[in-house]
């Protein structure tokens, strides 16, 4: 960051934490313990951390910033509900957390008639600037998947990640790529098959 | 009810997690899913090894009004407090720091700090449309409108930061007369950090649908700094 710095005095605020990843899980943990225990501070806390995440996720999905602001408030209000039900064995509080946003955005795309019809290109690796590198590296897990999907194809991989971060359907998929239905549905299909074995094996 | 078939659970867990299961199938997935078992067991599953796809997605700070519409739908405003000689001292030294607090905010809102870009945007007539004026020590952008900017039905002008080598970067949807005065996002301020030059197009009232712009912009200008 400090080479394309233009202006010193523009304060540079990094929206993720820096501690590294077991530390921040076991971290969400504790906070999604303590909102079971309904104490408002750890929701305080929760929000700041995860919201930067679960809220470019839902802008991604939900195109459209009135909506995503929408359903984060939505999203906060299932994690204070729900934290009772979290269970640290069964998985990592991200991932759980990430999933109450993804399955609220694509039940909102249901309902939104106004549904953006295209959705837009996914940026290319070496086309991400300096900045993009304020990932979520630090919330993923090892990488087992990325093993496994480097055996997809290209196109494989491209209609899952549309599915995954983009919120398309096969038609949006099949609208965006150029690619009839049929095609997509295939590779969707077969991607998921393929990961599954390498997960399996 | 759960089929009893384990691969068709499972593919229908893969499908439910990526989010291509839609409709009425879906909704039935979320049932079988609900009531626990093989496939609540597989989307966990999927969703934990899934997440790596989401690799290149941008966090995105939220505006300070989400977190209060939370606390607002949960009702999360600390409880009252029974009285005693200690918690009044502890009341008298909040009111303090609150009156404390407020006084710098009031000054900050009303001082907007040192002035660290500007723009200037003029019709062909040469009568100023925007000065635009970035504040970088409290992130606020305060926008001037001047008489050259008219009003477009149906329309706004939104404001976006050009930073090289990255995608326009909305600023907002820039007032027709008058003046605006909001505070600038994390990315928005990051944005500006590499950005020369700022534009200005015409899109749909109350800005791009899209989050980038939709037309060719009206005006390019540099964003000059202040030293």
């Amino acid at each position: 960051m400090a080479t394309m710095s233009k202006n010193p005095r523009l304060p540079i605020a990094m929206s993720l934490p820096t501690q590294s990843s077991p530390a921040l899980e076991e971290r969400l943990v504790g906070l999604l313990d303590r909102c079971a225990a309904t104490d408002p501070a750890a929701l305080r806390e929760l929000y700041e951390l995860a919201s930067p995440v679960l809220f470019g996720c839902l802008v991604r999905i939900l195109r459209r910033r009135a909506l995503a602001e929408e359903a984060l408030q939505d999203v906060f209000v299932s994690i204070w509900q729900r934290a009772g039900q979290f269970r640290a064995e069964r998985g990592r509080p991200m991932v759980w957390m990430m999933s109450i946003a993804r399955y609220r955005a694509i039940d909102l795309l249901r309902h939104e008639r106004a549904a953006p019809a295209l959705v837009p290109e996914l940026p290319e690796r070496a086309d991400l600037t300096e900045e993009s590198r304020e990932d979520l590296s630090e919330w993923l897990p090892a990488g087992v998947l990325e093993r496994c999907l480097a055996l997809l194809s290209d196109s494989q991989r491209r209609c899952l990640e549309l599915a995954y971060v983009g919120g398309a359907s096969h038609e949006d998929i099949s609208r965006v790529t150029g690619n009839p239905l049929g095609t997509v549905k295939s590779w969707i299909r077969r991607g998921l098959q393929s990961l599954r074995q390498c997960l399996d094996s | 009810m759960t089929p009893a078939n384990p691969r068709l659970v499972d593919r229908l867990a893969s499908e439910y997690v990526l989010g291509t299961l839609r409709g009425a199938a879906r909704r039935r997935f979320e049932r079988w899913r609900a009531a626990g078992g093989l496939a609540a067991e597989r989307c966990r599953f999927w969703e934990e090894n899934l997440m790596y796809l989401a690799k290149e997605l941008r966090p995105i700070r939220p505006p300070a009004h989400v977190w209060q519409s939370i606390q607002t739908r949960l009702d999360l405003q600390p409880p009252a407090r029974r009285r005693s000689v200690t918690r009044l001292v502890a009341m008298a030294a909040s009111v303090l720091l609150v009156i404390g607090l407020a006084t710098m905010l009031y000054w900050r809102a009303v001082s907007p700090g040192r002035l660290a870009d500007i723009a200037t945007i003029s019709a062909s007539s040469g009568a100023l449309m925007w000065q635009i004026e970035v504040y970088g020590d409290s992130g606020r952008l305060i926008v001037h409108g001047g008489e050259g900017a008219r009003k477009s039905a149906g329309h706004d002008y939104e404001l976006w930061a050009l930073p090289a080598g990255g995608a326009p970067v909305s600023l907002g949807v820039l007032p027709v007369g008058g003046s605006s005065d909001r505070n600038l996002t994390d990315a928005q301020r990051r944005a500006l950090l590499d950005t020369a030059q700022v534009a200005v197009t015409l899109e749909q009232a109350g800005g791009s649908p899209t989050g980038q712009p939709t037309r060719t912009p009206l005006f390019v200008v540099p964003l000059r700094t202040v030293s």
